[in-house]
């Protein structure tokens, strides 16, 4: 049984429809990659599994988490969102609060760890990000870097069965996009589910197990990315790849 | 006709003074803790309690104090409910306090980036435990400098006061002014004594201001 | 007993709210148009600081914005006949408005002029513009535009503080409903009905604005 599965996902923006019927299956310990232009529906689709976007019809599932058009309450959002950790763009450290509290406040407040619990999950967290040093930094003192990589060690403070990335280093200079993109390839080579959106191709192609090209709201196109890239099945993924070089 | 020296003016103002410092101290607080009230129903998640901060900030902010001070003064007696001067002064401006610094507070919760709201629902918070721990320390730190700023407001707000017959510094100084025929002296040191309590207030809602946008 | 509430003498005293409302209208006008041409000036002066008046303009708008209306007011009307300037109820009443409003617009529009864009003024330079022409071309209108909400927010703040202007028997809003209820004894229904009064114009008058911002400020819809 697949860890997250979405079936007959649809989503408008009033009139638009961007997601026309998404089916997505996501293996324990399997890292997908979407792409696609912009407004292809990537980054929405991202966002809906875990309930920042709303979903006008379908199902989603992770690891025995369900939620549904009907069923997208508070109760069933925390539920889901346990199991799934979330790495933006913009990072969103919370900036009043140190590196080391930025990491606790989850497994504080959602969890009740105790103190000592949660120090200990969060000096680790930090080390596995190569930031352990940082723990009582402020988030405006760190690198774009730096501060997405406290924003990984946040989100896998809560143990979560799979990681989203959106465009997780969009937002970074090109010098500091590489320590990201290798704490990353750390956790896909430690086994970590991952989902990403990324413009980062040659990353994508390199340790992804699946690939999945977005376009005008469906999935158009699906496989293993080298086959992909060295055989594109049609002509609108021709299209984008040969549009990135 | 008694004759006033200029002491006997300043010491009769002082008392005014003193009673418009204690009615801004109390309007400013118990309007905070009403605020606080009136905020949080306003960005709460029921309907009805949103509704009706919606109403009292606007009726609030939307009519004038006087008017305010008049509809209470008069409104409550209908009941039966004979008002002394400062009971109705305090109990109007905790009311038009709380409606201005609820407004202002709501504009500091929403100035607070979309990106931490998201950020903490997928660590799997609560509403609740959003607003506790990530948006409101954030809001915080956005609203001091406003709300001191407002309290300037507050001061200036007891003078209306004086035409329900509260014998505050505005009060007390037309009194002076009609029994000593010195309206420009007394009137001058009136509004020097309101500088004097508003000044720094503003002056350090400023310099606040200035801090926040320097570290941003 | 319960008290009945009786609104029927409204229809009678109809003339007289209506003079009142105008009267209201007027100063507001008044005091919103000339307020804000000084503030202008004051912003301007303040901002480059041009002797003598940049100095000036910070006394004054410090001055007016902490001192309550009221005593600025008292301080026109009762205060300047001893220096020997005497002046109507209406005359001091616009005069305190405009002052009052000038203060506080100078502080909201020069706000908006320090956050034009340094490449802005660069590139009208760079075009040869003098300074007052960068001002008047290039700083102005996208800075009034910017600050239009605020300044419509005080217009109606000092609508609603031109109530107080009763006090010197300038006969607007407020004087004519104290005088109705000294004549009928309906004080509760006549300072309600009065309050409503004041609440819709505080809708027409932010109204108003909105509507000035759109046509005179910038001749396309507001983004």
């Amino acid at each position: 049984m697949p860890l997250v599965s979405t079936n007959r996902l649809h989503k408008f923006y009033g009139k638009n429809h961007v997601l026309r019927g998404i089916k997505l299956d996501v293996e324990e310990g399997e890292v997908v990659t979407i792409v696609g232009r912009s407004g292809s529906g990537k980054s929405t689709l991202l966002r809906t599994l875990n309930g920042l976007e709303s979903i006008d019809d379908g199902v989603i599932e992770v690891d025995g988490a369900r939620l549904d058009v009907d069923h997208a309450d508070g109760d069933t959002l925390r539920a889901l969102r346990q199991k799934i950790g979330m790495v933006f763009q913009q990072f969103n450290l919370f900036p009043h609060l140190s590196v080391g509290q930025n990491v606790m406040l989850a497994p504080q407040v959602v969890k009740k760890m105790t103190n000592a619990e949660r120090e200990g999950i969060a000096r680790d967290m930090l080390s596995r990000v190569g930031l352990a040093e940082k723990f009582d930094a402020f988030p405006d003192q760190l690198s774009g870097g730096q501060q997405q990589r406290v924003a990984i060690a946040r989100a896998l403070a809560m143990s979560p069965k799979v990681l989203l990335c959106d465009e997780i280093t969009s937002a970074l200079d090109p010098e500091l996009v590489n320590e990201v993109l290798n704490v990353v390839r750390r956790l896909a080579a430690e086994g970590m589910t991952l989902i990403m959106v990324t413009h980062e191709m040659r990353f994508a192609r390199e340790v992804s197990d699946k690939l999945v090209f977005m376009h005008e709201g469906r999935i158009h196109e699906t496989g293993h990315p080298q086959e992909m890239f060295a055989r594109p099945a049609t002509p609108e993924f021709a299209n984008f790849i040969g549009s990135l070089n | 006709m008694i004759s006033f020296s200029l002491w006997d003016i300043v010491r009769n103002l002082a008392i005014g003074g003193a009673l418009t410092l204690l009615l801004s101290l109390v309007a400013f607080v118990l309007g905070g803790a009403a605020g606080l009230l009136v905020l949080f129903a306003r960005i709460g998640k029921w309907r009805v309690p949103r509704a009706m901060a919606q109403m009292h900030i606007e009726l609030f902010q939307g009519t004038p104090l006087l008017l305010q001070l008049f509809t209470l003064f008069f409104g409550l007696s209908l009941f039966g409910l004979d008002m002394p001067a400062w009971l109705a002064a305090a109990l109007g401006l905790t009311l038009f306090t709380s409606a201005f610094l609820a407004e202002i507070w709501r504009g500091c919760v929403e100035a607070v980036p979309k990106g931490q709201w998201e950020a903490s629902a997928c660590l799997a918070m609560s509403y609740g435990e959003q607003m506790r721990h990530v948006i409101l320390p954030q809001a915080m730190r956005l609203a001091v400098a406003p709300t001191v700023g407002f309290a300037v407001q507050v001061v200036k707000g007891t003078a209306v006061t004086s035409i329900i017959g509260f014998a505050e510094l505005t009060k007390t100084g037309s009194m002076i002014a009609n029994a000593t025929f010195q309206p420009f002296l007394v009137y001058s040191l009136v509004a020097l004594a309101y500088f004097v309590l508003c000044y720094p207030l503003s002056h350090y809602a400023q310099s606040l201001e200035r801090k926040l946008h320097a570290a941003r | 007993m319960a008290y009945q509430f009786d609104f029927a003498f409204i229809p009678d005293y109809a003339g007289m709210f209506a003079h009142g409302l105008a009267y209201t209208v007027g100063l507001t006008v008044a005091g919103g148009a000339i307020g804000i041409g000084i503030g202008i000036g004051g912003a301007i002066s303040r901002l480059w600081n041009l002797r003598p008046f940049g100095n000036l303009y910070r006394y004054y708008v410090e001055l007016f914005r902490n001192t309550p209306f009221l005593v600025q007011l008292f301080l026109i009307f009762f205060g300047l006949p001893s220096l020997g300037i005497k002046l109507v109820e209406w005359q001091a009443a616009i005069l305190a408005m405009v002052l009052n409003l000038g203060a506080y617009s100078t502080e909201i529009i020069r706000a908006g002029l320090q956050a034009t864009p340094p490449g802005q003024i660069e590139a009208a330079e760079s075009l040869a513009l003098t300074r007052w022409q960068t001002f008047l071309y290039v700083m102005l209108r996208p800075a009034l535009r910017k600050v239009w909400p605020a300044l419509s927010s005080q217009v109606v703040i000092t609508m609603l503080g031109s109530s107080v202007c009763s006090q010197i028997s300038a006969e607007e809003l407020t004087f004519v409903a104290n005088f109705i209820q000294s004549r009928n004894f309906r004080a509760f229904e006549t300072y309600f009905f009065t309050t409503a009064m004041y609440f819709g114009l505080a809708l027409l008058i932010r109204q108003a604005m909105r509507l000035i911002g759109r046509h005179l400020i910038v001749r396309r819809p507001l983004s």
